[in-house]
């Protein structure tokens, strides 16, 4: 190859043109005067980082790692995996900046403490809880089956037998919101799965997929279990063909995209067997298989494109999936953020915050008034049941619901 | 998936290329890396010639008024240039001396909004400029590094009373009041009702990008396509073609990976070399997805006009297309395949440029495809 | 007494000037400094930015060396906010004769240069980006030093001492009573106004200029012109300066050098008059490009900012009446002795690095014509910004500050930093994003560093030296400038200027990303902007 003949560097930061449209689609800019915004958070500050480590800022922990901007950038910046980066990279090659950092949010002390409980960690269960407790206070509890003591786990363990049955077979990595908090959607994709002649296995053993803990500062821990999953996704057989499914959306980013991305972590033999639950369905069903629906079912649906599935560019399999159920009236809500930024929104200090930047959202839901609004993530679920009052499920739950 | 059309870019002359086929009762996709030039738009139609009717009538199905009024727009540097079509809220005019005596409202802090520049090219055409200062909402005080246009519309949105009212107590005996272009990003009517309220003309005069009228247009096309039944894949980026002797039989998206775009037609509307339509090294100029003929030139050395002010070759290079849009490989018509918008260059004279060439180019093509079956 | 008498004019407004203007008044002379266009737009500003251990020149120019060393050691010390001490390798790699690395370092510790022979595996760690192929390094203590902002405190001390400087400003003749000098006629370039200049000494230091000022005043100083051509990439490869342990030859040295880093140089003989419009031919970006990534591969695919190039003022040895031999060290020419000129003297040849010992070596000649006995005491003064601070202090405040901006500023500000009025919370935003220059900065640079254009500015702030390239940041910057000057119509010429100097850098790397960027521009410029 000639010198020149092309030109590459780390998230592609360079092909950066600094055109700004990252700016426009950053939600927590929007809201928060204190973050520097995604293109000097990511590009700007890569090469100034590059210069010197001192110039890492802590005001990048703000980025919520949504991704909206890279889905905007029209350069193929990787601007929030730069982000996550220089936070892993300055957070652990030199612990004393790691002291620096609290010290100078100390100084900033006023500005970080709403922050708090962020920097306290929040794993997958602690998300949950955190979140829980902030939605208390709005009565939204018929969304939020009480945590019943009995995991999703539990309950497949208890089938397994009967899902080996099936000649086909998947594995499933239910995440740590199903298996705690909404075992329900498990047993539906299990129903609809099954329906298709697809038994449904469990990981042996998978671990939370630690995106709270990459954006919280505690990659380490992530890493770990970035080791573990993919372990147990080879296990299953992922590198052999064996397709991983997943109902959540943030999950699959994480194991696909982060692990290898900003935790280092090799994935390539696996990550193609990772999958979204809806895009196996919708390719089952182009491919010819077919699902009996129920004959007088009726539903409304508004779908909302989660963050991170806009980033995986995969909201096309739900959309369509949803569109081929007979009776389902469907509506594509507008591409935009729901305000819950990742934790962010749940902080009583940014509740406000957090419905300016979901208003458009929710006003839009109101406009079109389904019955169901249909979305691939747990947080966005929360957000716009607490915001909304409308109902929100898993576009595999309410095709779950239409077949018999 | 299979669709009838497949169009890669979602700027405006994708957008326009979608619309029109979906309203046709076509299925399409379009397939855009990442958001596109409208975010830099000035709000005009440079070379627009024909078709205003049928650009209306589109735009105005997705909620976009345009005015059909050849004359002449303020630049944001105080300077005026030429245009036909523009954006309802984008003033222009037959002459560049709009008024006698204007009322400058600046926004303090704001640094990507020109009012010197502004006033001594009013002053230049005998429109007397007398400059003031908006109060800002209480956020914007706050010492937020990030002051662009899109944070300052969300709030001037919210707050456009407030404006009103300090701008009714700021005039005197003016004719026209110029205000940085910030309004209506999120509401649309924010512009028309100033315009009632403010007892004078009231003129919307650009700021540096992002462009917030280029923003809303962006936003209500792709709305407009999705509710038409458009498959919008933002985020994505066309890697591959897949050819059967001079026919495109589908396309491979980076996010999709195997599972490819099937359809009958094609649109290539992937932009010029911003938008990576067009790509470049020391030795060549290509396009990257269907790898067709681009007329460029061989010596590099040729590419450019050593003065920034003048033509500059290199925005001239484009896809080599016959008469019908359809790009060539080694000479030969990919006979389902249509360019449009900034990736022709200026291969296609006869059509304009810019957004004028966009939206020429895309109804060419659509009519092509609907005449095709 | 009249305003226009000083004790001692000196003429250029490079690192040499600035630096002899701030002995001048730091040993108490009224001095004034005249630059026909601003600081450092010579061979001051167009060069890779290395601040020399010396090491290049321990073979074949032990003077040289030694003198570099010394100066490297004075310069962290007194000017710590302009040099980033990052040590330097002399890597060898499989085409090079490894022999020479003895005879290299046997010379550098000769001059007193602190030279290690490190293990190549060893060398690759410290310096992730180096060639792999090495077959041999050795650690020296090269630097790396910005000369704009050395420039700049040299004159922003001056001034504190009471010295002069007027910018903009040309000599058109030398006001000589018989064999003696007297003063110079001079103009003001922008308003035309001509006046005159009275000082009992007058000290050329305009660098390749050098020459046809010294005819002006009657003399001969014989220049050798040699155009460098480096190319900037955009972002930062390397922390350690990388050479090539051989004899010196084209694009062998690479610099990290604030947000970028540099690879030069070539050595092309040009004619005098040509010295004004240097630029870069593609050969040379090939041979840039070809030669730096055998220093650092990752060079080849790397996207580049920029092309420049500059004019090393080399001067003909007086000892050599055919001209043909060049001497490479310090010139310091007392006219009064050599030519019979009384009240001239010329300073030139060196280096960025001894900077400040040729003008000790002026001033001194200076000091003894006017029969001032004062020492020198720019060794141990640190220039305003590095007062007090070594580079580990200044990096601890860079670390403490409370915003992106602040951090960049205080960088480039050093001590100083604190000194910046902010006037409201306003002043916090960006001018430039890329390089995070904040509207203080500029307002700072604007009232305290006499800027008139865009181009003042950017050799002041860093505006516009980012990727954009301009693109942003020159808008802005104009727009805060036509209202500081309140003078738009100047302004607006001065932006179309401003972006067609940058254009000049751009167009003879215009691929890939570059020009991407150089179409985005030309979009936001002609179409939106109107200009």
């Amino acid at each position: 190859m000639r010198h020149q003949e092309k030109t590459s560097s780390k998230h592609n930061f360079e092909e950066c043109m600094k055109c700004t449209v990252c700016t426009v689609y950053c939600p927590v800019l929007q809201v928060n005067p204190r973050y520097p915004g995604p293109k000097q958070a990511g590009p700007d500050g890569e090469r100034l980082r590059l210069k010197d480590p001192y110039f890492f800022h802590y005001a990048l922990k703000y980025c919520m790692n949504c991704k909206r901007c890279e889905v905007a950038c029209p350069s193929g910046v990787d601007v929030a995996d730069l982000i996550q980066s220089a936070r892993i990279k300055y957070d652990h090659s030199a612990p004393k900046l790691r002291d620096r950092i609290l010290a100078s949010t100390d100084l900033m002390g006023t500005v970080t403490r709403p922050l708090a409980p962020v920097v306290n960690g929040v794993t997958g269960l602690g998300l949950t809880r955190s979140v829980l407790d902030a939605t208390l206070q709005i009565d939204h509890r018929r969304v939020f089956p009480k945590y019943s003591g009995r995991s999703f786990e539990f309950w497949l363990k208890r089938r397994a037998k009967e899902q080996a049955m099936y000649l086909d077979q998947v594995a499933y990595f239910h995440g740590c919101y199903v298996n705690y908090n909404y075992p329900q959607l498990g047993k539906d994709l299990v129903k609809v799965l099954n329906a298709l002649g697809v038994g449904v296995q469990l990981l042996d053993g998978e671990k939370c997929c630690g995106i709270a803990m990459i954006t919280n500062g505690m990659s380490a821990r992530a890493t770990k279990n970035a080791v573990h999953n993919i372990e147990c996704l080879r296990k299953a057989g992922a590198d052999k063909g064996m397709k991983v499914l997943t109902t959540s959306s943030s999950c699959t980013m994480t194991l696909r995209d982060e692990y290898p991305k900003l935790l280092g972590v090799d994935n390539a033999d696996v990550r193609d067997a990772v999958q979204m639950a809806t895009r196996f369905v919708f390719e089952r069903l182009e491919a010819g298989a077919t699902l009996r629906f129920k004959p007088d079912y009726h539903k409304k649906v508004a779908y909302h494109v989660p963050c991170h599935m806009e980033r995986l560019g995969w909201g096309v399999f739900s959309e369509r999936l949803l569109r081929m159920i007979p009776g389902v009236e469907f509506t594509l809500l507008d591409s935009a953020c729901c305000g819950i930024a990742g934790t962010y929104g749940f902080k009583k200090e940014n509740y406000e915050a957090a419905q300016a930047i979901g208003a458009p959202l929710f006003e839009q839901i109101r406009a079109v008034d389904p019955e169901v609004v249909a979305c691939d993530c747990e947080t966005c679920k929360w957000q716009i049941e607490m915001s909304t009052g409308y109902s929100v499920q898993n576009p595999i739950s309410i095709l779950a619901d239409a077949i018999l | 998936m299979r669709f009838d059309t497949v169009i890669i870019g979602g700027g405006l002359a994708g957008l326009v290329a979608g619309i029109s086929l979906q309203q046709a009762g076509r299925s399409t996709a379009i397939v855009s890396t990442g958001q596109n030039a409208l975010h830099f738009f000035s709000g005009c139609f440079e070379s627009m010639k024909e078709a205003p009717e049928r650009l209306t009538a589109l735009f105005a199905g997705a909620g976009i008024r345009v005015h059909y009024n050849p004359g002449v727009r303020l630049t944001p540097l105080g300077t005026f240039r030429e245009a036909e079509l523009s954006l309802e809220d984008i003033s222009l005019f037959p002459e560049a001396k709009f008024a006698d005596k204007a009322l400058l409202a600046c926004v303090p802090g704001y640094l990507d909004f020109f009012p010197a520049f502004l006033a001594e090219g009013l002053e230049k055409q005998g429109i007397q400029c007398r400059l003031c200062s908006l109060d800002l909402p209480e956020e914007l005080q706050d010492g937020s590094v990030e002051r662009r246009s899109v944070q300052l519309a969300r709030l001037v949105d919210r707050d456009w009373k407030k404006i009103v009212q300090q701008i009714r107590l700021m005039i005197q005996d003016e004719d026209a009041v110029i205000l940085p272009q910030l309004f209506g990003l999120q509401d649309a009517s924010v512009p028309e009702r100033l315009r009632q309220e403010i007892p004078a003309r009231v003129v919307f005069a650009g700021t540096m990008p992002p462009s917030i009228p280029g923003i809303r247009t962006q936003r209500l096309l792709k709305r407009r396509y999705e509710v038409l039944g458009g498959t919008y894949l933002g985020g994505d980026e066309a890697v591959e073609a897949q050819v059967e002797g001079n026919k495109i039989l589908s396309v491979r998206t980076h996010n999709l990976e195997a599972h490819a775009l099937e359809a009958s037609h094609f649109i290539l509307a992937s932009g010029g070399f911003f938008s990576k339509g067009l790509r470049s090294n020391p030795f060549r100029v290509w396009e990257p997805v269907f790898g067709v003929d681009v007329d460029f030139d061989e010596d590099r050395n040729a590419w450019y006009n050593e003065e920034f002010a003048g033509d500059q070759p290199y925005m001239q290079y484009g896809v080599k297309t016959d008469a019908a849009l359809h790009p060539l490989v080694d000479g030969q018509p990919r006979g389902n395949l249509y360019a449009i918008g900034s990736v022709l260059g200026g291969t296609r004279p006869e059509f304009g440029t810019g957004a004028g060439l966009a939206i020429r180019t895309a109804f060419l093509a659509v009519d092509k495809i609907l005449e095709s079956l | 007494m009249d305003p226009r008498e000083f004790d001692v004019i000196i003429l250029g407004g490079g690192v040499v000037g600035a630096g002899t203007m701030r002995d001048c008044a730091m040993r108490g002379l009224r001095a004034l400094l005249i630059e026909r266009a601003d600081i450092a737009t010579g061979a001051s500003g167009r060069n890779h930015g290395l601040l020399h251990s010396g090491a290049r020149y321990a073979v074949n120019d032990p003077e040289s060396a030694a003198e570099c060393i010394g100066e490297n050691q004075i310069l962290r010390r007194i000017a710590s906010h302009c040099i980033e001490p990052t040590d330097g390798l002399f890597i060898s790699l499989p085409e090079d004769d490894l022999s020479y690395q003895n005879t290299f370092v046997e010379a550098c510790r000769t001059a007193g240069i602190g030279a290690e022979i490190i293990d190549p595996q060893q060398a690759i760690r410290m310096e992730p980006s180096v060639n792999p192929a090495l077959i041999g390094a050795v650690r020296v203590p090269d630097a790396s030093v910005d000369p704009f902002r050395l420039c700049a405190s040299n004159m922003l001390d001056a001034k504190l001492h009471g010295a002069q400087v007027r910018l903009r400003t040309e000599v058109t003749g030398f006001i000589r009573e018989g064999d003696t000098i007297r003063g110079v006629h001079t103009r003001n370039v922008q308003t035309g106004r001509e006046t005159d200049y009275y000082a009992p000494v007058v000290v050329n230091a305009c660098g390749v200029w050098g020459q046809e000022v010294a005819q002006m005043a009657g003399v001969q100083v014989g220049m050798f012109p040699s155009k460098g051509a480096l190319l900037i990439f955009a972002h930062r490869v390397n922390n350690m300066v990388i050479n090539r342990c051989r004899k010196p030859s084209n694009a062998d040295i690479l610099v990290p050098g604030d947000t970028v880093c540099i690879i030069g140089t070539t050595s092309t003989r040009i004619p005098l008059e040509n010295c004004h419009k240097v630029s870069v031919t593609p050969d040379e970006v090939t041979l840039l490009v070809t030669e730096g990534a055998k220093l650092t591969p990752a060079l080849s695919e790397t996207r580049i900012l920029r092309a420049f190039a500059g004019v090393r003022p080399l001067v003909s040895d007086d000892n050599d009446p055919t001209g043909r031999n060049i001497s490479r060290g310090i010139v310091c020419l007392d006219h009064e002795t050599r030519d019979g000129l009384k009240g001239f003297v010329t300073i030139t040849g060196g280096k960025l690095t001894t900077y400040r010992l040729m003008a000790e070596m002026a001033t001194d000649l200076v000091c003894s014509k006017l029969g001032v006995n004062k020492a020198c005491e720019t060794a141990t003064t640190p220039l305003p910004g590095s007062e007090g601070r070594s580079y580990e202090e200044l990096a601890r405040q860079i670390w403490e500050a409370p915003s992106t901006a602040q951090k960049a500023a205080t960088a480039r500000l050093g001590s100083v930093v604190s000194e910046v009025p902010k006037r409201s919370r306003q002043d916090e935003a960006l001018v430039c994003e890329c390089e995070e220059v904040p509207v203080w900065e500029v307002n700072n640079a604007f009232e305290r560093m006499g800027v008139s254009s865009l181009t003042d500015l950017r050799r002041r702030t860093r505006v516009g030296m980012g990727t954009c390239q301009g693109e942003f940041c020159a808008c802005r910057a104009a727009g805060l400038l036509a209202k500081a000057q309140d003078c738009a119509a100047r302004e607006r010429a001065d932006l179309l200027k401003f972006m067609g100097e940058r254009w000049k850098g751009n167009f003879p790397i215009g691929w890939g990303e570059s020009l991407r960027e150089a179409e985005y521009t030309q979009w936001v410029y002609k179409h939106v902007l109107g200009l």
